[in-house]
């Protein structure tokens, strides 16, 4: 801090300052050797354009060090103030000054000047209290009603000259019914309203979970002002394509079984594949499935695996989840003949399955399963081979013709049974030629109801939810397009048709499923301009359903499956050749 | 619908224009030659139950042949405009292929360009041929045949539009062809063979020419996933023996017979697709008319929304059905040269009856309103140059008759 200047220069200053007449400021009122230091003052702390609490102290020495009084010190101040412009040493040779903090928060510097002495002090700004917020990022999304947005909602306090106020106590609230909102990062069930404190750059985030369709607010205040911004996001219930994942084009895939957060995907001659969507065993989520291992079964003499369906059994009786059901689809005269066994697949090692039976049939071929799994008992539809029933207790291995339970044609010699459902201690099948049948499992023989009751058009898929069944139709027969049947159940006898969904844009109604809750009615088209995933809501009358909505896929969906994962709801979509492709959909809040 | 059949009409014959040596010289170093029939067609009834007329420039085509050191080297290319001016094939009682039915299919736009190396010998003879055509199985193309409208087996008796390797071996009047090529047929006039599986099939013909006119032979062929080109599809078995005789009267008419059966049997043996045709021709002068009987199974697949057509890519291996056609075609045409160009108007009709074979669901009188259908056409067919006989390749092309026997 001490500071020694040539004495020729001083003299030089003091000659050129007193010739002149002039007023220079730096002109001492003695000429002397001396040197300036700081005292006191530096290093204080105070808001944004407040005074500080400590004057800036300066001191005056001469060459030997005693204190020189009666020299004159300048103080400059950029961007704050300070008073006096200058002041005199006293006995003690100091000077003083008191400063005033500019608005930009950060350090800030004060200099006071003897000659070309100088000395520099930095003290520190801190922002004022907050009075204003700036939206940084989020606002304006798009998002799925019931998912947390993609972006949080991000909001800057400033006080009132504009700096950003880290730590300012910020209030998020949603708005009624507009969803929930989590700080960022944070996991959990959210929540419609908290305090949160800005970090350290006077920021502060957020994720919104839009609850309706449409605008959905959230708004975040700070200050004694109440100093607000509204963050708005789109809520919307169509359907988002999460996932696609790519299946060898061996006839793409035919049928997938989502379980426990697995998916077990049937890709014709590529053989089984799983894969984990959200069960935790690899890691996988319905937006990024990861697979875990994958067979080939056994062509059985088809010339391939032909893998058409699975089903995982979980074995209340054993606790067991050990074997996976596999409907292998070989060639078939549709109404004549068939082809495939039903092959049984040990998952014990989910990485590694292993077949380990089969069942087959002679003279026809299997299609869809159904189980009762408290009963350890696999329904099959056997198309021309009708409906089988067999007992799958205990460890399957080798050929399981011995477990043949029951065996019934439920439409005679053309019959052609395209799928099965057990509900309420009865079994429902689709005949392609004959329509809707019930069953009943009595002591080791199938009774018989219903039948020849889609005489216009050839039946498909089934799905029986409650007191009410929808089934589809394939192809076509002697009606244009193609529909789906809804049917009321009654407690014993023929199913009753109610009523029926006509579709004429669709070639066939390959799939139909109805959510667990009820609530959505899905199906599955094959071609035509219609061809892809059809929603309906069954919420507002079971027998009146209103499409909510529709997917469109040029080449086409061969099956389509709900799962409800992690608490969404996600349809599983085989899209067909020639670029097949498992599709996942997120239709959570639907309908 | 005009400008496609002036399209049709006039880049084969500019082709043809533009050659430098004459048309027909089928032994010159270059022939060159093109042809396209523009035609009314109707089928009655059609499926639906209604008639269906429809008005199509079909076999529109222009090829070259070229031969050079003294015919040991040959080039064939054919190129065939159908996939433009008939997209969505032509009116045909019994078609199928390729994603068609009741309507022929059109052909890949390069139907045929092949190379043939001739190793030379006294008693025994041998080619290689290479390239995009026919592989050495069953009769004669169609379009080389009396009558317009395509057989129903055309898919049982030939074996075309493959990347092909023909091997052939001639001891004279017999000659052995063996041919490796891709299974997968065509699924697009832009289609081109899926060259991964060139070798997945293979074919054999045993070809007898005992005496000047007449020609038999016999063939086998495994043909892997034809209908699904990715290879997924079940394979093909195909058996065809034919007797092919033409004889000739100094300076007077000529007569053409043909006699054939096919089978075909599908996933190993689940399906099974026999055929049995005749057919005969006389012509004299300009006058050429022609009958042919053919008895054909042919699979039902599932249609799409447009009952012209069926479910490509298959999604697995189910028929609605099989049906039998028994149809009966007679035709005439009678030709005159204009400036260098033949021209050919000829009807042509058919009476076909179908029927159920085994069971399935497909019911031909519900599905065309009747088990009888009548087709007829009118049309014209211009031709310049001699047409050479598709398929025919290396050893095989080299005595017997060469020429082809449709309106050409």
């Amino acid at each position: 801090m001490r500071l020694s200047r040539p004495k020729a220069a001083r003299v030089l200053v003091a000659l050129v300052c007193g010739g002149l007449g002039a007023a220079c400021d730096e002109t001492p009122t003695a000429v002397v050797e001396s040197s300036l230091e700081g005292v006191s003052g530096a290093g204080q702390s105070a808001v944004v354009g407040a005074m500080l609490a400590e004057p800036l102290v300066v001191r005056v020495r001469d060459a030997s060090g005693a204190p020189v009084a009666g020299q004159t010190v300048a103080w400059r101040a950029a961007p704050g103030g300070i008073a006096p412009a200058s002041s005199q040493t006293d006995a003690d040779g100091l000077a003083r000054a008191t400063a005033t903090l500019g608005p930009a928060a950060g350090t800030q510097t004060f200099v006071a000047r003897l000659g070309k002495d100088s000395v520099t002090f930095a003290v520190t700004a801190r922002p004022d209290a907050p009075t204003a917020l700036a939206i940084r990022g989020g606002t304006g999304q798009v998002g799925r009603i019931g998912q947390p947005l993609a972006a949080p909602y991000v909001v800057e306090a400033r006080d009132r000259f504009g700096n950003p106020v880290p730590g300012a106590e910020i209030a998020w609230q949603a708005a009624s019914g507009e969803g929930t909102i989590l700080p960022a990062g944070a996991t959990g069930p959210g929540v419609t309203a908290f305090f949160l404190l800005a970090d350290g750059t006077g920021r502060s985030a957020v994720v919104h979970t839009p609850e309706r369709v449409g605008p959905n607010s959230v708004r975040a205040v700070v200050g004694t002002n109440q100093a607000t911004v509204r963050f708005t996001a789109t809520g919307t219930n169509t359907p988002m394509l999460v996932a696609t994942v790519p299946i060898a084009p061996n006839y793409g895939i035919h049928d997938t079984f989502v379980r426990d957060g697995i998916a077990f995907v049937s890709a014709w001659n590529t053989g089984l594949i799983l894969y984990d969507v959200g069960n935790g065993v690899a890691g996988g989520r319905p937006a990024q499935p990861v697979e875990i291992g994958r067979i080939v079964t056994g062509s059985a003499g088809l010339g391939g695996a032909r893998v058409h369906n699975a089903w995982w059994f979980h074995n209340p009786v054993t606790a067991e989840r050990r074997y996976v059901f596999v409907g292998q689809e070989g060639p078939g005269i549709i109404g004549s003949s068939s082809s495939g066994d039903i092959h049984v697949v040990d998952v014990s090692n989910l990485a590694q399955p292993v077949e380990v039976a089969v069942y087959h049939l002679n003279g026809a071929g299997t299609h869809n399963f159904w189980m009762d799994e408290a009963a350890q008992i696999l329904y099959a539809a056997y198309y021309n081979g009708g409906v089988v029933a067999l007992d799958v207790s205990g460890t399957l291995s080798g050929d399981l013709a011995s477990r043949e339970l029951a065996r019934t044609t439920p439409g005679g010699a053309t019959t052609y049974v395209w799928g099965v459902q057990l509900r309420g201690g009865s079994l429902y099948a689709t005949d392609m030629l004959h329509g809707l049948y019930r069953l009943t499992l009595t002591g080791g023989a199938f009774a018989v109801s219903g039948g020849d009751n889609v005489p216009e058009r050839y039946s498909s898929d089934l799905w029986v939810h409650g007191t009410y069944a929808y089934t589809g139709t394939w192809g076509t027969r002697a009606a244009p397009g193609n529909a789906v049947k809804i049917w009321q159940l009654p407690a014993t006898g023929a199913p009753t048709l109610v009523d029926s969904l006509i579709v004429p844009t669709i070639g066939t109604v390959s799939d139909v499923e109805v959510s667990a809750d009820g609530r959505l009615l899905l199906f599955s088209a094959e071609n035509g301009s219609g061809a892809g995933i059809h929603l309906y809501d069954l919420a507002t009358n079971p027998v009146r359903p209103q499409l909510v909505a529709a997917i469109p896929v040029g080449t086409g969906v061969h099956t389509a499956t709900l799962a409800d994962i992690g608490g969404r709801r996600y349809v599983f979509a085989a899209r067909n050749p020639s670029d097949p492709a498992l599709l996942i959909y997120d239709v959570t809040g639907l309908p | 619908m005009t400008l496609r059949w002036r399209a049709a009409v006039s880049v084969p014959l500019t082709l043809a224009a533009l050659a430098t040596t004459p048309v027909a010289a089928q032994r010159s170093p270059l022939a060159v030659g093109a042809h396209a029939v523009l035609g009314w067609s109707t089928l009655d009834p059609a499926p639906g139950g209604a008639r269906a007329n429809a008005v199509a420039a079909e076999q529109v085509f222009a090829m070259a042949m070229l031969r050079a050191a003294n015919g040991l080297f040959r080039v064939v290319a054919m190129v065939n405009l159908e996939g433009a001016t008939m997209p969505d094939g032509v009116l045909a009682p019994g078609a199928f292929g390729e994603g068609y039915m009741d309507r022929r299919h059109p052909h890949t736009y390069l139907h045929e360009l092949v190379a043939t190396g001739m190793l030379p010998g006294q008693w025994v003879r041998a080619s290689l041929t290479v390239g995009k055509g026919f592989a050495a199985f069953g009769s004669d193309d169609p379009m080389n045949r009396p009558a317009l409208r395509f057989p129903v087996n055309h898919h049982w008796a030939q074996i075309l539009e493959r990347l092909t390797a023909v091997l052939g071996v001639r001891a004279g009047p017999l000659v052995v062809e063996g041919s490796l090529f891709n299974g997968d047929e065509p699924d697009a006039p832009d289609a081109w063979p899926n060259a991964a599986r060139f070798g997945d099939s293979w074919a054999l013909r045993l070809t007898l020419q005992p005496a000047r006119g007449l020609e038999m032979q016999g063939s086998r062929a495994r043909v892997a996933s034809p209908e699904h080109r990715e290879g997924s599809g079940p394979t093909s078995w195909k058996w065809s023996t034919s007797a092919r005789y033409v004889h000739r009267w100094s300076g007077g008419p000529e007569l053409y017979g043909l006699a054939e059966w096919a089978r075909t049997t599908e996933a190993d043996g689940f399906f099974v697709f026999p055929s049995a045709l005749v057919e005969a021709q006389l012509r004299t002068g300009p006058h050429r008319p022609y009958v042919r009987l053919e008895w054909t199974d042919r699979p039902e697949e599932e249609r799409t929304l447009d009952p012209y057509r069926s479910v490509r890519p298959h999604l697995d291996d189910a028929l609605l059905g099989i049906t039998r056609w028994r149809i009966q075609t007679v035709g005439y045409g009678y030709s005159v040269r204009v400036a260098g160009t033949t021209l050919e108007p000829l009807i042509e009709v058919a009476r076909a009856s179908v029927g159920v074979v085994g069971g399935g669901i497909f019911a031909p009188a519900d599905f065309y309103g009747s088990t009888t259908l009548w087709s007829a056409t009118a049309a014209l067919r211009v031709r310049l140059g001699t047409p050479h006989r598709m398929g025919r390749y290396g050893v095989l092309d080299e005595s017997g008759d060469a020429t082809a026997h449709s309106g050409h």
